[in-house]
Parts: structure tokens; C-alpha cells; sequence
């Protein structure tokens, strides 16, 4: 039996990854002798992952299509206790942040970190970042076929690719291979979705264009239908086009999105097929044999089978409210009859959104092992997801994630929030985000309300980076600066379920920090009001418009 | 960066090279984490000077800039933006500690 | 400026032909031209097997279009004259320069001249083929599955 199901990092991996290692050893040594000046410095570490941040140095170590083996988890879970204060930050594009790090350590954090084949490589930086992925990939019901071997094919070309490695900005990529995106693919630099054509070919849409940030746009697509083996050869073309004509004379106006909104996207597509026919029959086509052995690597697990319907679960259903309503809210539908995927919450009430503790992680690790085949992913919702679960094992399954403080049955409801890590911590922050989202979160901790009130999407940004993705959020919540106090924006509509995708729309003034709750619970409030049945927040506000909504928050406020 | 607050009050600040902690220039011309012995300079033209100073001492530290404070009666300094506060105090909420398996 | 290339670690003497900016280059074409890296390069092509030196431009050593350039220029143009990286070159570039078919480079940098003459050693691995003919791990995995499914054959 392999030892995981999926990539498995071979010798030319290893060899790799030990190279890079010993050249960032020799980066820092530089830097800390004198040899490079911070202005040299900068851009080689951060192309490792590594910030200086308020009050440390942050490394940001890289899932790759979010996928963890408890191998992994456990190392990480070791690396935080060793080299930071014990815990970590799982963020909305499936890493992990470690906040304390120092620079004389750095080297040796990511030496550890390839001892289980993982790095923090391109992090960041204006280089192609760590491919992101539906989080439930192989294992989701509606599921075409799983993104993840696209995305390994996508990281082994990125990675230190000679030719983009100086772009004008970063470059992120997502990809899905269901119907419902869980990828949030039309906000990222190049989105890819995965779909069968009439023809019954299975291959990619590639939508350009899109982030959130400064200037949120909703991508384009560029060419509805892509064939699999010409994947890398057109990204090297788009690449390419953007390598050269991408804006470098100002960092606000240098993402792949601006170039497009400039050309156009017609011309844009132009120039893309114009270096596409000259790519596309290159090496970077991609051999079928090629495709099979990393295809080959993600053959999901043997789940044998197991009872869809259990008894004891029935039971237990009727008996533990909390569980009843875990099992509504925090387990998904498995491609399997007999399975269930679990979402480990990390967002019990009143914590920072995110985080886990070394123990945590050991934790979940044990879990993995026992009930979900050693594997553990990392969704965008900043969340821990247990890919293969047998109903039957659900019952234990809840008991020891409500031991860890992670079965909080709140997975897409008002306190599940997605917060980046705000002033607290962030050089670029203007404003606190962990401290709204715990008052937040804990006004509205009651389960049964949670669930009362639905589907409800909050995200909370720091400054208009928007690493918390708040253009997004049927609720957003963007903290600004106004002389020295903080303020905080509120939009509302923003989706990114595929073919909703929406930007959400600002409602009026900033409020103060004292003042979010009250106007969350009066934007709650309105929408209790003027449901309809079976509708959830942004589908009411859609139908109704903003008017109720300030009227009601800033007749309140 | 610093805030745009104009005070008159300024001490010298950065992150220490080695492991990015918060430092100050002291009187004697080193950097300590402790914010207290920081040099405080009392007009403009003490702020620039005290800049060039940090910038002359930069070698084990990264960007040194002014952050704008205020003085008590006993001589207490506190800095003015909430930024600065925080590099001084630390988080603003209590993390999670490396043993614990529920955040308190 | 000092001049490096491979083979010698000490800085080289600049005894070659004097790269002009493309526009004067155009004017009375000679062996070498200098070209920004926004300008655009196909009236080159019907010069190529005459030039001898192309330098092109790092107006900081972030701004990464020469490196498409480069490419360009090796791979689809099939320039096989001196390809000379000039302005902010730093020796941690130097892998990815090498890659992309350039092979002199201007530089101020202490120790520049021995970190070139290892640059080629740092990574024994790539995962993408470019200019230098090496083969991608994706290559050399395929050979050697089929190397020892033919050796099983036998």
C-alpha cells in the first residue's frame, strides 16, 4: 500500500528540494554576514516565504492543492513548537503561516520541512504561487475528476521556472474539477475549471483576470475549452504575455487583471494564441505517460465498503442536538455511499480564525489516521477537512474533534469567518481583524441559531489587500485607518459560488470597532425578516437590495 | 512605515536582523528590545538627527524609522498610532498556547 | 562594469564590437545591439547570423522581461551569438540567467565571478525544460520507467 494518495516526492523531488534549501541557507549567510543589503535580501526570501512582519519574521509554508499526510501535519505541528510559539495560521490559499519565526532559524525550519517534502517556496513574492485547489477534490460527490494532478503538474513547471521568477506582480492559481467551485477560481490571476465538453472530452476553462485586492474583478475567460495535455504549453504562453507586457510602474496596476482590463480581453486572447501556437507543440505538451504517472499517484484509497445507513448515528441524531446538527453543516457527501467528507472547524466561538495549536495539529493527525486513510486537507475557509470518513465512524469521529475544540458545527454559517491576521500581526494591516471576528463570533456562538439563520458568509480584511477576502463575503468587512482609529467597511452580496460569482457592494460610512456587532446582527435581523422560505442571506438581498439593510444598520447604529 | 502622525516626540525604531524583534535606539547608540530606555528626541531637528543615527547603526537591523510618542508627567512614553502600541504590547488577544487543545 | 564569463572567474576584457541602442543599431546595422526590454525585436531576424552580441537590459534587478527576451531570442529566433545581461545583475540571478540562454553579464557584485562558476551546480534538478538543453525531471523520469521496462522485457 503507498504511503499516501497523492504525489509522492521522488529522488529528483528530494534533490531538488535539498538544493534550494542549501542555496537559502547560503541567501541567509549572506544577509546576516553583511554580504547583501536588505534591498538585495528581500525579494530571496520572500520568494522562500519568509515576511518580516510587526513583530517577527513569518514563514509561509506551502500545501500544495492543500493536501496534508498526517506524516506532514505531525512535522509541522514540530516545526512550530521548535522554531515558533507552538501554533500556526491556515489561510485562505491553503498554507500555513508561522509567526514567530527568526531569521537565524529560517534555514533549519525549511531543512525540517523538506524532510517530509514540503517547503515554502514561491510563498511569495512576484512569482507563480502555491496552486490552490477544491478542497474536497477526490473525494466530492460532484466531482468531474480531481484537480489536484494538474496542479502538481502545475507546481513541478512553476517551480523556479528561470523565465518567471521576476514577474511585474504574484500570480495565483486555482483549480476545480466540479461544477460547484470550491476553488474560487474567477478571483485568481489564472482560473481553471475542469469540464466535459459535448464532445465528451474532459479538459479546462481558462478564466483570466480575476482577484480581489485594490481593484476586484471577477476573470474573464480566455478560452472556453483547453485540452489536458496542452495545460502547461498555454500557461507558458500566458505567462509570457504577461512577463512582458504586465505594468511595472506601479504595484497597484501590475496584476495579470489590469493587463487584461487594458488590452481587453479580446486582445488579450490574441496575443495568449498568438505564443500559444508557437508553445504548443513544444516539449511543454504533456506525454500521455507523463500524465499517467502523476494521474497514477492520486488513485484514491481502497475504501471498502461500509454502511450507508447506521443505526447508531439514527440514534445518536435524535439524541445529541449538536451532533444532529455537526452532521448537517460539517460533513459533506462523499463520491462513496457508506462516506461522508468531515470539515474539521477551526473556528470554535470566540478564537482567532485559523489558528491551531502544535497539539491541535497532532490531534487532527491522530484522527486522520485512525478514521480518514492518513490524509488531511486545507480548504480556503481557512478550515481542516478529513477527506474520507465512514458514516459509521462519525459518532467517534465528532467526539475527538470535540475534544480538540474543532467540532463546532458552524461550517458555512455566520461564525465559520475567514479573517486575514490584521494589524496584530501584519506590516500592512491598517486595521485589527482576529479581535472583530472573535466578538463576532462569539454574539453568535448559539448553534441553533447559527443554524436558524443559515448560510451566511462573513470575511474580514485589514486593509484593502483583502487577504480576507472580504469583496467576497456575503457580509465584508474591510478595516481602514481614519487618523489613527480604526474603522471597519461593510459590503454586502459578494458570492463566489461558480456562476454567481459577485463583488459585494459597500452600504454606507465606516463604523466604528464597537459598533460591528450591532450592525452585523441588524443586517442579521433584516434578513430573519424578509426571508422567504428556503432562502438564504445573499439570495434575500439579492431579491431586496441594500436599502432595508443600511436602513436598518444605520438607523441602529 | 510609520503613520502619518505628526508629534513632536519621536524615538527610533526597527526589527532586529537576526529574529525581526522590535528594537529602539537607546541613548548610548545600541538597540534594546526594552521600549522604556528608548532615546526620545524633542523637536524636529532632534528627530532627524536621531534617524541619521539609526541609519549610521543599522547593520544588525532592518529599516529604521521614527515613531511619533507621547510623555507622561513621570516621563512615561507611549506611541501614538495603534500600529506602533502593538509593536510595543504585542497581540491585541490572547493565541493559543502550544499544548492546548481548545482556545480559552 | 566589469565583464564575466564562464570559464573565467576573474573579470574578462570588453575587446568586442560596442552594442548600440536598437534605433541607431537600425540605422546602420553592425554586430551587436543593445535592446531595452520593451522593445520589440523581429527586425532583428533577417540580422541574426550576423550579429555577434545582443545585450540585454536589467534596469533593476526585479524588472524580469529581459528574461522572456532571452528566450526568445534562443528559442525562437535561433540567435546563437553572445547574449550579454546588463544593468542590476546579481549573482542569485544567475541561475535563472543561464537557463534562459545568457552567457556574459556585466555586474558590480563582490564574489560575482565565483558565484558564475558554480551557478550551474546549484540545482543538479529542473522541472522545465529552457535554453540550456537540460532535460526536465518529467523527462528523466520517463526514461528511466522505460529503461527498466525494457530491461524487464529482456
Amino acid at each position: 500500500m503507498p504511503d499516501t494518495y497523492f504525489y509522492r516526492y521522488d529522488d529528483f523531488d528530494r534533490t531538488l528540494l535539498s538544493e534550494r534549501v542549501d542555496q537559502f541557507r547560503d541567501q541567509v549567510r549572506r544577509r546576516l554576514s553583511g554580504e547583501l543589503t536588505e534591498e538585495q535580501f528581500k525579494p530571496l526570501r520572500l520568494t522562500n516565504g519568509l515576511y518580516l512582519q510587526l513583530h517577527a519574521y513569518m514563514l509561509r509554508i506551502a500545501i500544495p492543492y492543500g493536501t496534508l499526510s498526517t506524516k506532514q501535519l505531525r512535522k509541522l505541528a514540530e516545526i512550530a513548537r521548535k522554531y515558533d510559539r507552538g501554533y500556526g495560521h491556515f489561510t485562505t490559499r491553503q498554507n500555513l503561516q508561522l509567526n514567530w519565526i527568526k531569521l537565524e532559524d529560517a534555514p533549519d525550519a525549511v531543512a525540517a520541512l523538506a524532510e517530509v517534502d514540503m517547503h515554502a517556496i514561491q510563498t511569495s513574492g512576484n512569482v507563480i504561487r502555491n496552486t490552490t485547489a477544491d478542497h474536497f477534490a477526490g473525494a466530492a460527490a460532484d466531482e468531474i475528476e480531481d484537480p489536484r494532478i494538474w496542479c502538481e503538474m502545475i507546481r513541478q513547471w512553476s517551480t523556479l521556472h528561470p523565465e518567471f521568477s521576476f514577474l511585474p506582480r504574484k500570480f495565483k492559481i486555482a483549480i476545480t474539477g466540479s461544477p460547484n467551485d470550491r476553488a474560487a477560481v474567477r478571483v485568481h490571476d489564472v482560473g481553471l475549471r475542469l469540464w466535459r465538453n459535448p464532445e465528451g472530452q474532459v479538459g479546462f476553462e481558462v478564466i483570466v483576470g480575476g482577484g480581489l485586492g485594490r481593484t476586484p474583478i471577477i476573470g474573464k475567460t480566455l478560452r472556453e475549452f483547453l485540452p489536458k495535455e496542452d495545460l502547461l504549453a498555454y500557461l507558458e504562453a500566458v505567462l509570457r504575455v504577461y512577463n512582458r507586457y504586465g505594468r511595472r510602474d506601479n504595484i497597484y496596476k501590475a496584476r495579470i487583471k489590469i493587463l487584461v482590463h487594458e488590452l481587453g480581453v479580446d486582445k488579450m486572447r490574441e496575443e495568449v494564441e498568438a505564443e500559444f501556437a508557437s508553445t504548443r507543440d513544444s516539449a511543454l505538451k504533456l506525454d500521455p505517460q507523463t500524465i499517467e504517472a502523476i494521474t497514477s499517484q492520486f488513485a484514491p484509497p481502497p475504501l471498502p465498503h461500509r454502511p450507508a445507513m447506521v443505526g447508531a448515528v439514527e440514534a445518536l441524531k435524535i439524541e445529541d442536538r449538536d451532533f444532529a446538527l455537526w452532521l448537517k453543516s460539517n460533513t459533506a457527501p462523499h463520491r462513496m455511499a457508506g462516506y461522508r467528507i468531515v470539515t474539521a472547524s477551526l473556528k470554535p466561538a470566540g478564537a482567532p480564525p485559523g489558528d491551531a495549536s502544535a497539539a491541535q495539529m497532532d490531534g487532527v493527525a491522530d484522527i486522520a489516521d485512525a478514521y480518514s486513510w492518513g490524509e488531511v486537507r486545507v480548504s480556503h475557509e481557512q478550515n481542516l477537512v478529513l477527506p474520507h470518513v465512514a458514516i459509521e465512524d462519525l459518532p467517534a469521529v465528532y467526539a475527538v474533534l470535540s475534544k480538540l475544540g474543532f467540532a463546532e458545527a458552524n461550517v458555512g454559517k455566520i461564525t465559520d469567518i475567514i479573517a486575514c491576521p490584521g494589524l496584530d500581526y501584519c506590516a500592512l494591516a491598517n486595521a485589527r481583524s482576529i479581535p472583530v471576528a472573535q466578538s463576532l463570533s462569539n454574539h453568535f456562538s448559539n448553534l441553533a441559531r447559527q443554524h436558524d439563520i443559515g448560510d451566511l458568509k462573513v470575511k474580514i480584511s485589514g486593509c484593502i489587500n483583502a487577504c480576507g477576502h472580504h469583496h467576497v463575503g456575503h457580509i465584508g468587512i474591510l478595516g481602514v485607518d481614519k487618523n489613527g482609529v480604526e474603522l471597519y467597511q461593510i459590503s454586502l452580496g459578494g458570492d463566489v459560488d461558480f456562476g454567481k460569482t459577485s463583488l459585494g457592494e459597500i452600504i454606507g460610512p465606516a463604523v466604528g470597532a464597537d459598533e460591528i456587532v450591532e450592525a452585523v446582527d441588524a443586517l442579521v435581523a433584516t434578513y430573519l425578516e424578509r426571508r422567504r422560505e428556503g432562502e438564504r442571506f445573499v439570495e434575500t438581498y439579492r431579491r431586496i437590495g441594500a436599502e432595508p439593510f443600511k436602513e436598518r444598520v444605520y438607523g441602529a447604529v | 512605515m510609520a503613520k502619518n502622525l505628526t508629534g513632536d516626540l519621536t524615538v527610533a525604531s526597527a526589527n532586529r536582523l537576526s529574529d525581526g524583534v522590535v528594537v529602539f535606539l537607546d541613548d548610548s547608540g545600541h538597540w534594546t528590545s526594552k521600549f522604556e530606555r528608548a532615546a526620545v528626541a524633542r523637536d524636529k531637528r532632534a528627530s532627524e538627527i536621531l534617524l541619521e543615527r539609526a541609519k549610521a547603526e543599522a547593520f544588525s537591523v532592518v529599516d529604521p524609522f521614527l515613531v511619533a510618542v507621547s510623555q507622561d508627567d513621570d516621563g512615561t512614553i507611549e506611541p501614538l498610532s495603534l500600529r506602533e502600541k502593538i509593536r510595543v504590547s504585542g497581540l491585541t488577544f490572547q493565541a493559543i498556547a502550544a499544548e492546548a487543545v481548545r482556545y480559552a | 562594469m566589469a565583464l564575466y564569463r564562464e570559464g573565467h572567474i576573474a573579470p574578462i576584457d570588453d575587446d568586442g564590437p560596442v552594442a548600440l541602442p536598437l534605433a541607431e543599431w537600425l540605422q546602420a546595422p553592425t554586430q551587436a545591439v543593445a535592446l531595452a526590454n520593451t522593445d520589440q525585436f523581429n527586425a532583428l531576424r533577417t540580422h541574426l547570423g550576423r550579429l555577434k552580441l545582443i545585450a540585454l537590459n536589467f534596469p533593476k534587478y526585479t524588472d524580469g522581461r529581459a528574461y522572456s527576451q532571452a528566450r526568445l531570442l534562443r528559442g525562437r529566433l535561433g540567435y546563437r551569438g553572445e547574449l550579454r545581461a546588463t544593468g542590476q545583475v546579481l549573482l542569485d540571478q544567475l541561475p535563472f540567467m543561464l537557463r534562459c540562454g545568457f552567457d556574459s553579464f556585466e555586474s558590480e557584485q563582490a564574489g560575482f565571478g565565483a558565484a558564475l562558476a558554480r551557478a550551474r551546480t546549484l540545482f543538479s534538478v529542473v522541472y522545465q525544460g529552457a535554453e540550456d538543453d537540460r532535460l526536465p525531471a518529467s523527462l528523466l523520469r520517463l526514461k528511466r520507467r522505460n529503461a527498466s521496462e525494457k530491461l524487464a522485457a529482456e
